[in-house]
């Protein structure tokens, strides 16, 4: 099979900062996406919370441009705006009408490169972001996910919440966001993607104009996980193996045995179930695209194994998800479940007992090529307009490059069952997994 | 930078052509063409929503859940293998205003999942075990709505203005009538409205109209219309009698809605409802947005919705706030709300609100199941598909005389809820100005 042609254009201006463009004919809309290695990932020690804080800032503003008033223009001219934050990435993207890009990119980019972070507006939005911890705070399901997390990466940034704590916010100052944003919001750490009705030549000019006065870098205190954590991961370890922790490393190897912890919930209706296991990160992308495939076999439809045997047979579990969340240097592997607190026992070991028999025994020809169209078939259906073209795009080139944002059905197509089988024995222990239970109390 | 409030030149997006066709029996087809992308994205509404329900509430809501589970010709896993093994994705849903068959396949899987559909519609066989597995997780999803504060605030909201309405059910059901559901019931409402004059089947994507319709003509084309008359709906009359609930919980933030009983989409005031609630809270612009967020940091999330119905809709502001700034949280929303009738609305602002909608609403038009339901759903509610168009038009020529006019029609008597800590949500009974 021969590679597929990647047919946005990528290249990199002079001063560092990577632009990729595609030009979509047919539409009247254009996406502008800009993408940057400013995500929680990077914060220091204590400074939890502060990429995503950081992101809601970016709105309030800069010298010329007051609070509100980028909003204002671009929902104006019936155009669309927002933000977000994740470990490895924030990114900020506009929705508009061809000829209007011209007039709103300009103020895109003075708002990243020049955000003045004043002073004001910092105590403000940070009772803002407050709120959307609190409102975190009362959805279980998000205390699950962040309990497994914390539970799944002791010692990395990732099991620490992107939206950060009360404590930690409260101790920040606009100096330090100020910092942060100086050493990440830099030209080498930026994707800026265009995509829609607009040729190259005169995206890549826009770009080149407006993306050029970035700020004078400052130090920011390093990362609590530095890049050097990449090569601290469970490399092709034998499940039961756990890999020797060496001091400078973050990503310690994951526990041998299974570390459990339950946790008692006031007005939760229903128990819940979370297993989870650590995958590869992007430098083993097809590793991690097998993850993603066994996820689809283990819990993706009525079909699966464990939707049809635990929701449909045997009637233990209100619900079922298995789920591959593909990180820059680490991959989650998690599987959910709703249910009574009666059946948790149950339910838990009947699933490992479907991860040995994943170790076990090979996929069956005609169940793989129904997940690998699946699987396909929900990347064809996820790249229907420029927004989602534009963020696929950004968001593989700010993990690892763009390029493989193309190449995930190939890829997904070219697994045999013995590969899974093998990343299954690598990856899926049914000796060696983290358990978080939600019980109500 | 420039304030510039001009009106915007074009929409986004070109309006849609939709080829409209009527079958012998009844069956209203609408086509899309959109060779954008080897996708075709397909709805079949049948008015049949849980509207429809009458006592048995929740009826709709387990018929979509069992229908997908039998048919005369296949069992549940088989129907379940074969959409999967071609990686479609097909469900069914019942919303208040109709029951909803989707499906999505790329193109050459068309035709296969058609014809899945129709037997589905056709001829389920609602299997004992699966009625008895469907309702009893239904009963539990009840249940479980409980955890959601946001979702017991608007339930309560509901309640209050609907009282014995179908709008006052999420759709899902209570309790009391769920548990007393049986296959019969399930039988007997399929039996009465999935019937070919009842039905919509809305396609969009990478196919021709001509393709469109034989292959619709195929698979429902012999279906015949039952000689009994469809029953007509009759829904109880609803008159405004503002009151406030509350639920007290140990919650971290407190959430407070203001609910307000506003008119049906085929309503003179519909489009100065729309524009109204999407200049309150649609978007980062928005005036509670600006106002309860952005200035005052009151919360993460405010905002308005007011959804396109048959019947009298809900007109809703919310958010959540910290339990100590509930008070401050209604008071603020009240006063937003109040403005609108109070002071007219300056031509630049009216302005700037037109945009920001019909930007948005050409903006939500933008995959082949965005266009698919859009159209399906205006036929569906009596509003023709020409409606789009009307819509935006009515947009456009809405002045700042009459948004307020609606707003002092619609928008002065507030049903509240609020759901909180006690000591929080309590003060809100002596505060309110209701």
């Amino acid at each position: 099979m021969a590679a597929p042609v990647f047919p946005a254009t990528v290249s990199k201006l002079d001063n560092g900062l990577t632009f990729i463009h595609q030009y979509l004919p047919t539409t009247p809309v254009v996406v502008a996406d800009v993408w940057l290695k400013a995500g929680a990932q990077r914060e220091p020690e204590n400074w939890s919370g502060m990429a995503h804080f950081l992101e809601h800032m970016i709105f309030k503003g800069t010298a010329t441009l007051p609070p509100g008033a980028f909003d204002r223009e671009i929902e104006n001219r019936g155009g669309m705006t927002n933000a977000a934050t994740s470990h490895d990435y924030a990114h900020y993207f506009l929705i508009t009408a061809v000829p209007y890009l011209e007039e709103t990119l300009p103020h895109l980019a003075e708002l990243l490169l020049n955000a003045a972070i004043p002073e004001s507006e910092f105590a403000l939005e940070r009772e803002v972001v407050l709120e959307e911890i609190r409102q975190a705070y009362d959805d279980p399901d998000w205390l699950g996910n962040q309990a497994l997390c914390e539970s799944v990466y002791p010692c990395h940034p990732y099991g620490r919440s992107v939206l950060g704590t009360e404590q930690e916010l409260m101790q920040q100052s606009p100096e330090a966001m100020r910092c942060f944003h100086r050493a990440h919001y830099q030209p080498e750490n930026m994707t800026v993607v265009i995509v829609g009705g607009i040729d190259l030549e005169p995206a890549m000019e826009l770009v080149n104009q407006t993306f050029q006065q970035f700020q004078q870098r400052s130090c920011c205190p390093p990362p609590a996980a530095t890049g050097a954590t990449l090569n601290a991961l469970p490399k092709a370890a034998p499940a039961n193996r756990p890999l020797q922790p060496r001091s400078s490393e973050n990503l310690l190897p994951f526990p041998s045995g299974i570390r459990r912890q339950e946790l008692y919930l006031p007005r939760i209706e229903q128990a819940r179930l979370l297993m989870a296991w650590r995958g590869p990160g992007v430098e083993q992308i097809s590793s991690a695209y097998g993850l993603d495939l066994l996820s689809v076999i283990l819990a993706h439809g009525r079909s699966s194994r464990l939707v049809w045997e635990l929701r449909e047979e045997q009637q233990l579990v209100q619900a079922i998800n298995c789920d591959f969340l593909l990180q820059r240097e680490s991959s989650l592997f998690t599987i959910s479940a709703w249910l009574e607190p009666q059946h948790l026992e149950q339910v838990e070991s009947l699933i490992s007992k479907y991860l040995e028999n994943l170790q076990n025994t090979p996929v069956l020809p005609g169940e793989l090529s129904r997940c690998q169209r699946l699987l396909c078939n929900d990347y064809a259906f996820s790249m229907e307009t420029p927004n989602q073209m534009a963020s696929l795009y950004g968001y593989y080139n700010t993990l690892a490059t763009a390029e493989l944002a193309v190449l995930y059905p190939q890829r997904i197509q070219s697994f045999q069952s013995e590969h899974l089988q093998c990343l299954a024995q690598q990856y899926l222990s049914p000796q060696d997994y983290v358990v978080t239970i939600l019980k109500p109390c | 930078m420039t304030t510039d409030n001009r009106q915007i030149d074009t929409l986004l997006l070109p309006n849609q052509t939709i080829k409209r066709t009527v079958l012998d029996n009844g069956i209203v087809v609408l086509v899309a063409e959109n060779l954008a992308a080897d996708i075709i994205a397909t709805r079949i509404f049948v008015r049949a929503g849980s509207c429809w329900d009458g006592m048995q509430s929740g009826l709709a809501h387990l018929l979509s859940a069992v229908l997908t589970k039998g048919t005369v010709q296949l069992s549940s896993w088989e129907i379940a293998e074969q959409v999967e093994s071609v990686g479609a994705h097909l469900s069914a849903d019942a919303a208040a205003d109709y029951f909803l068959l989707s499906l999505k396949t790329v193109s050459a899987d068309f035709a296969e999942i058609l014809a899945l559909a129709g037997q589905l519609l056709r001829s389920p066989t609602f299997p004992e075990i699966e009625v008895e597995l469907e309702q009893r997780l239904a009963l539990q999803d009840i249940r479980s709505q409980q955890e959601q504060p946001l979702t017991i605030a608007f339930e309560q909201l509901r309640q209050a203005i609907y009282k014995n309405h179908p709008y006052a059910s999420s759709g899902l059901g209570y309790e009391a009538t769920v548990s007393q559901l049986g296959r019969n019931d399930l039988q007997r409402h399929h039996q009465t409205y999935f019937r070919p004059d009842n039905l919509v089947i809305s396609i969009a994507g990478r196919v021709t109209t001509i393709d469109a319709v034989t292959l619709v003509e195929q698979v429902f084309g012999d279906w015949q219309i039952s000689e009994t008359p469809l029953p007509t709906l009759t829904l109880p009359p609803l008159g405004v009698q503002p009151e406030q609930r509350i639920t007290s919980q140990n919650t971290q933030q407190s959430i407070v809605m203001l609910g307000y009983l506003a008119p049906s989409a085929q309503d003179a005031d519909y489009a100065a409802l729309k524009l109204l609630a999407n200049y309150l809270g649609n978007g980062l612009s928005s005036r509670l947005f600006v106002e309860l967020r952005e200035k005052r940091g009151l919360a993460y999330e405010v905002s308005a919705f007011y959804p396109t119905r048959q019947a009298p809709a809900n007109f809703v502001v919310y958010m959540g706030t910290a339990p100590e700034n509930t008070v401050i949280a209604l008071l603020g929303l009240q006063t937003e709300v109040e403005l609108l009738c109070s002071e007219k609305l300056s031509e630049a602002t009216l302005q700037a609100a037109k945009n920001k909608l019909l930007g948005q609403y050409a903006l939500s038009k933008q995959t082949n199941a965005q266009i698919a339901q859009l159209f399906g759903w205006y036929e569906t509610l009596g509003l023709g598909v020409t409606f789009d168009t009307h819509f935006q038009q009515e947009i456009m020529s809405l002045t700042a005389a009459q948004l307020q006019q609606a707003a002092c029609q619609y928008l002065l008597k507030p049903y509240v809820s609020v759901v909180g800590p006690e000591a929080a949500v309590n003060l809100t009974l002596e505060t309110s100005r209701n």
